[in-house]
């Protein structure tokens, strides 16, 4: 039958239809939609990283593992802890952020993993949550308390809220399921705060030799230790303790820090703020700003000194956008750089959230540099009653005293805090100097 | 195509506040100094391309130097730090006069720097070429050195050409992959027409369209378990992403419209046919998810996926066979009465080849059920007027539905999974239903205008031989979409 002009419409609409369907088909060939196809095979899983391996290889074995077994758990506690590491070690707060998502991503697969619930406390705990880590520390200790990691957990979270027989109990167990790195560091700073300082050392000794499963772990150790030399006064030991945290870890920045301190002590002030400088441009926390700023202000360079204060409440508001809680730290920065009334606000918050001798002393100070040593003596008190040799709340509780017009207490802890190092700080062992020979 | 649909609901989303979260940190911290250094080599120069992204509190530590002197340190560093060599020679790279400094507004009321410089060396001829950046020694962030394309040479390179960060503006914020650390690149260098070869950007590398746009609803989905943003938005944006997921090439469009027009069906099939589709989509991610629950200690739900695709496509290259063959049939024995066994034997083998697909052994079934009223009342029509559009069977209606619907979209299963691993399984069987019914509403509105497309041209002439031949082309075109699905899943097995 020939082609009338009646058909046409339906021919063209035919093509049409035709060309649509092609057009289609083409493109689904094209565009493709099946995703990229990632296939692990079975007998090339990802295997474990070896022994003594770099956190970044760690970190790529775990995320391997991770990825070729998206829904097992224990992949992701491995790479969570192996993030908190990381962080650690370059003070990099992305890798927070990643470790919580990682937690909060394999928690949804397995609610109860200890492994998991370990590290989501050890995340909260570096936010200053301590109640969360608690909450979490209490959780797993209490499900298996035959693992010895969720008991560092506990005890940080237990110290840091002032429940001190209770962390003790908690780190005897921990040391009871079998001494490492981990429990010797905490038995060191337990004992530290009971004014046990040659114990505290021999615990460091021992934590140093145990060895960590990252070179940071033992550098840390070696600069707590470090930390310990130096607040006896002892400064070459303290000195080689830094060193040889830095032969371990190079560029280790807590170990530059202790190095600058040691400087300083000997009167070199100009290295002191050169190592400091440094120090903050690679990794600019608070404290270790705090401490360049002091340096700054010590040797007469009020302006430089100035600005890295300010540098401080940048980082600390930073901070608290991030959800970190730096109220303690903050209330003693604001005590002797800023505003007294805030440091007061600060440091009650700091006692509500962690009651710790920590945050007593940050609220004692708050309260004699706002004006009222009576209420601050009190706090003072409070945080020596462990018995602390702190040179820092020494000289704090000292000040406050003699604010207070205790001249015997005042002089009692004052010749305490300079008997341990007569140049603590840069800063405060020359005012404590000065007030003791006022006093006496 | 579709990520930029997915970025456009994201900027309504944003702009209705339902994102709205606590103001985000500087995405590597906020004291990271990010850097990037881009190659480009041509037949007689290398040039790079240097940016610079410093977060607020490196930026905040140089606020009291002016300017100028910061740009001026930045390039000092640059300069300092940037090295390259040609053929094993270290070569001069000259720093183009000024470059651009901008301070973007950062976190917490403080701004961040960003540095654009630029860089170049005579490299007449290369044939090696390496390049170093080790600037900015000892600090946090991403470190990256690219490659992209010149003019006159072809590049082999041991970096990617792709920038996973758009300039250091955005970074991925995977939690199976570190910041970029690369501080030194080699090339080599031939003759060329301006082409790169270079290993996947991380972050872009094995990750298709889908995974993404899937990634992005999923982030939506949490931020409203999370008590974020409200349900009936996310039910709305639900369905609008299915209305429009339909047009994308390969969701069954195409079939069902050709389809349509070959049977002469009529609005009501459209219909059918829409919830067919919302049926079996639904039931089909439902039926995926739980499958891969089941199987996921032993296999990637992305495995699954080129089995299903394969699936489907020969499912469609047995509809248009079949549909073909009654077709081609008909048009010699159409008046005969031996046709309705014919008919039936279509139905038959139509059912028997759908009843092999395991999953939807149910509309199988019930398509039995209703087959043989249709089936007289369909012949009796016939016989009368042969002219008379005739009716689709509901079985095969169905079928063509089932066949369309089968194929999961990638992204309303993740974000089923992410229902149930975020324990909101509720609200993710909604939005599946949504996300379906969505896409139902474009499959049926097609079916209904090509139904009444067909209704007008069909007043005009229905006795031409064109007319007769075109359910057999229509036929066949099903057939060639089948054979494309089942080609483009056989080289992903």
């Amino acid at each position: 039958m020939p082609l009338s002009l009646n058909t046409l419409p339906r021919v063209l609409l035919s093509a049409i239809a035709a060309f649509a369907i092609t057009a289609a088909a083409l493109l689904t060939l094209r565009a493709g939609d099946p995703p990229t196809v990632e296939r692990p095979s079975f007998s090339s899983l990802p295997s474990q990283p070896r022994p003594g391996a770099s956190t970044d290889e760690r970190i790529a074995a775990y995320q391997a593992i991770v990825k070729a077994r998206p829904r097992t758990a224990a992949g992701y506690s491995l790479l969570a802890g192996a993030y908190t590491q990381k962080v650690r070690e370059t003070g990099d707060a992305g890798f927070y952020t990643r470790a919580q998502g990682i937690i909060e991503r394999g928690l949804s697969l397995r609610p109860t993993d200890p492994g998991l619930l370990t590290e989501r406390g050890a995340l909260a705990l570096s936010r200053h949550d301590f109640r969360a880590g608690l909450r979490d520390g209490r959780a797993v200790t209490a499900s298996d308390p035959t693992l010895r990691r969720p008991y560092g957990v506990l005890v940080d979270a237990l110290v840091e809220l002032g429940r001190y027989e209770e962390a003790g109990r908690a780190l005897q167990h921990m040391v009871d399921l079998g001494p490492g790195l981990a429990a010797y560091a905490r038995v060191s700073y337990f004992r530290e705060l009971n004014g046990d300082i040659a114990g505290a050392r021999e615990a460091l000794d021992l934590a140093a030799s145990a060895g960590g499963a990252s070179a940071e772990n033992v550098a840390y150790v070696q600069t707590l230790l470090g930390n310990l030399e130096f607040g006896d006064g002892r400064l070459a030991q303290a000195r080689r303790a830094y060193r040889q945290a830095l032969a371990r870890f190079p560029g280790y920045v807590p170990a530059r820090v202790g190095l600058a301190r040691v400087d300083n002590a000997r009167g070199r002030s100009g290295a002191a703020i050169l190592r400091l400088r440094s120090a903050v441009a690679v990794l600019p926390l608070p404290e270790f700003l705090t401490a360049l700023g002091d340096a700054e202000l010590a040797a007469g360079r009020t302006e430089a000194a100035r600005r890295d204060y300010a540098v401080v409440r940048a980082q600390q508001r930073l901070l608290a956008a991030g959800g970190v809680n730096t109220d303690v730290e903050l209330a003693t920065f604001e005590a002797d750089h800023g505003s007294p009334a805030r440091a007061v606000d600060l440091a009650r918050g700091a006692w509500r959230s962690a009651p710790s001798v920590r945050s007593a002393d940050a609220l004692g100070w708050a309260l004699a540099s706002a004006g009222r040593p009576r209420e601050g003596l009190r706090w003072a008190r409070r945080s020596l009653r462990l018995g602390s040799r702190d040179a820092m709340f020494l000289y704090h509780a000292g000040m406050i005293a003699r604010a207070a017009d205790r001249p015997d207490l005042a002089r009692r802890w004052l010749s305490a805090a300079l008997a341990r190092n007569a140049r603590f700080s840069p800063l405060y062992a020359p005012r404590a100097a000065r007030a003791l020979r006022a006093l006496s | 195509m579709r990520r930029s649909l997915i970025s456009v609901l994201f900027a309504a989303m944003l702009a209705l506040g339902v994102l709205a979260g606590p103001a985000a940190a500087h995405p590597l911290g906020n004291f990271s100094v990010n850097h990037q250094t881009t190659v480009t080599i041509s037949s007689d120069r290398v040039d790079l391309k240097y940016v610079l992204d410093q977060a607020e509190i490196p930026t905040f530590q140089e606020r009291d130097r002016s300017t100028a002197a910061i740009l001026a340190a930045k390039r000092a560093e640059v300069q300092r730090g940037v090295s390259a060599r040609v053929d094993g020679r270290v070569v001069d790279l000259t720093l183009a006069p000024g470059g651009t400094i901008t301070f973007l507004k950062g976190q917490g009321g403080l701004r961040t720097t960003r540095v654009e410089l630029t860089l170049s060396a005579p490299a007449d001829g290369a044939g090696r070429v390496e390049v170093r950046d080790v600037t900015f020694a000892g600090r946090v962030g991403w470190k990256a050195i690219l490659v992209a394309p010149g003019r006159g040479t072809a590049v082999r390179s041991n970096v990617p050409h792709g920038d996973p960060t758009n300039g250091l503006r955005e970074y991925p914020q995977s939690l199976l992959s570190s910041p970029e650390n690369r501080r030194a690149a080699s090339f080599q260098v031939e003759p060329g027409a301006g082409t790169v070869d270079a290993p996947g950007a991380r972050g872009h590398a094995g990750r298709s369209a889908d995974k993404k746009s899937g990634d992005a609803f999923t982030r939506v989905f949490e931020d409203a378990a999370a008590g974020r943003g409200t349900f009936l938005l996310l039910l709305l944006i639900a369905f609008a992403w299915g209305a429009l997921h339909a047009v994308s090439p390969g969701h069954g469009k195409a079939m069902v419209a050709a389809y349509l027009v070959g049977t002469r069906g009529t609005s009501r099939d459209a219909v059918a046919l829409g919830l067919t589709v919302t049926v079996t989509h639904t039931i089909g991610v439902f039926a995926l998810g739980l499958v891969t629950l089941a199987l996921s200690a032993y296999i990637l739900p992305e495995d699954l996926y080129p089995w299903l695709n394969l699936a489907s496509g020969l499912l469609v290259v047995g509809v248009g066979a079949v549909v073909l063959r009654s077709r081609l049939r008909r048009r010699g024995v159409a008046a005969r009465a031996h046709d309705h066994a014919h008919q039936h034997g279509h139905d038959h083998e139509h059912g028997h080849e759908h009843g092999r697909d395991h999953a939807h052994a149910e509309a199988h079934a019930h398509g039995h059920d209703h087959a043989r009223d249709d089936h007289s009342h369909d012949h009796d029509k016939r016989r009368h007027s042969h002219d008379m559009p005739e009716r689709v069977s509901p079985r095969s209606l169905i079928a063509m539905g089932v066949s369309a619907g089968l194929i999961p979209c990638p992204s309303a299963l993740v974000v089923l999974l992410a229902a149930i691993s975020q324990h909101e399984v509720a609200l993710g069987l909604v939005l599946i239903v949504a996300f379906s019914a969505g896409l139902a509403a474009t499959l049926t509105g097609l079916g209904i205008a090509v139904v009444h497309a067909g209704r007008l041209t069909a007043r005009v002439d229905t006795s031409g031989r064109v007319f007769t031949v075109l359910p057999a082309v229509s036929a066949g075109l099903i057939l060639c979409v089948g054979l494309a699905l089942t080609l483009q899943a056989l080289p992903t097995l």
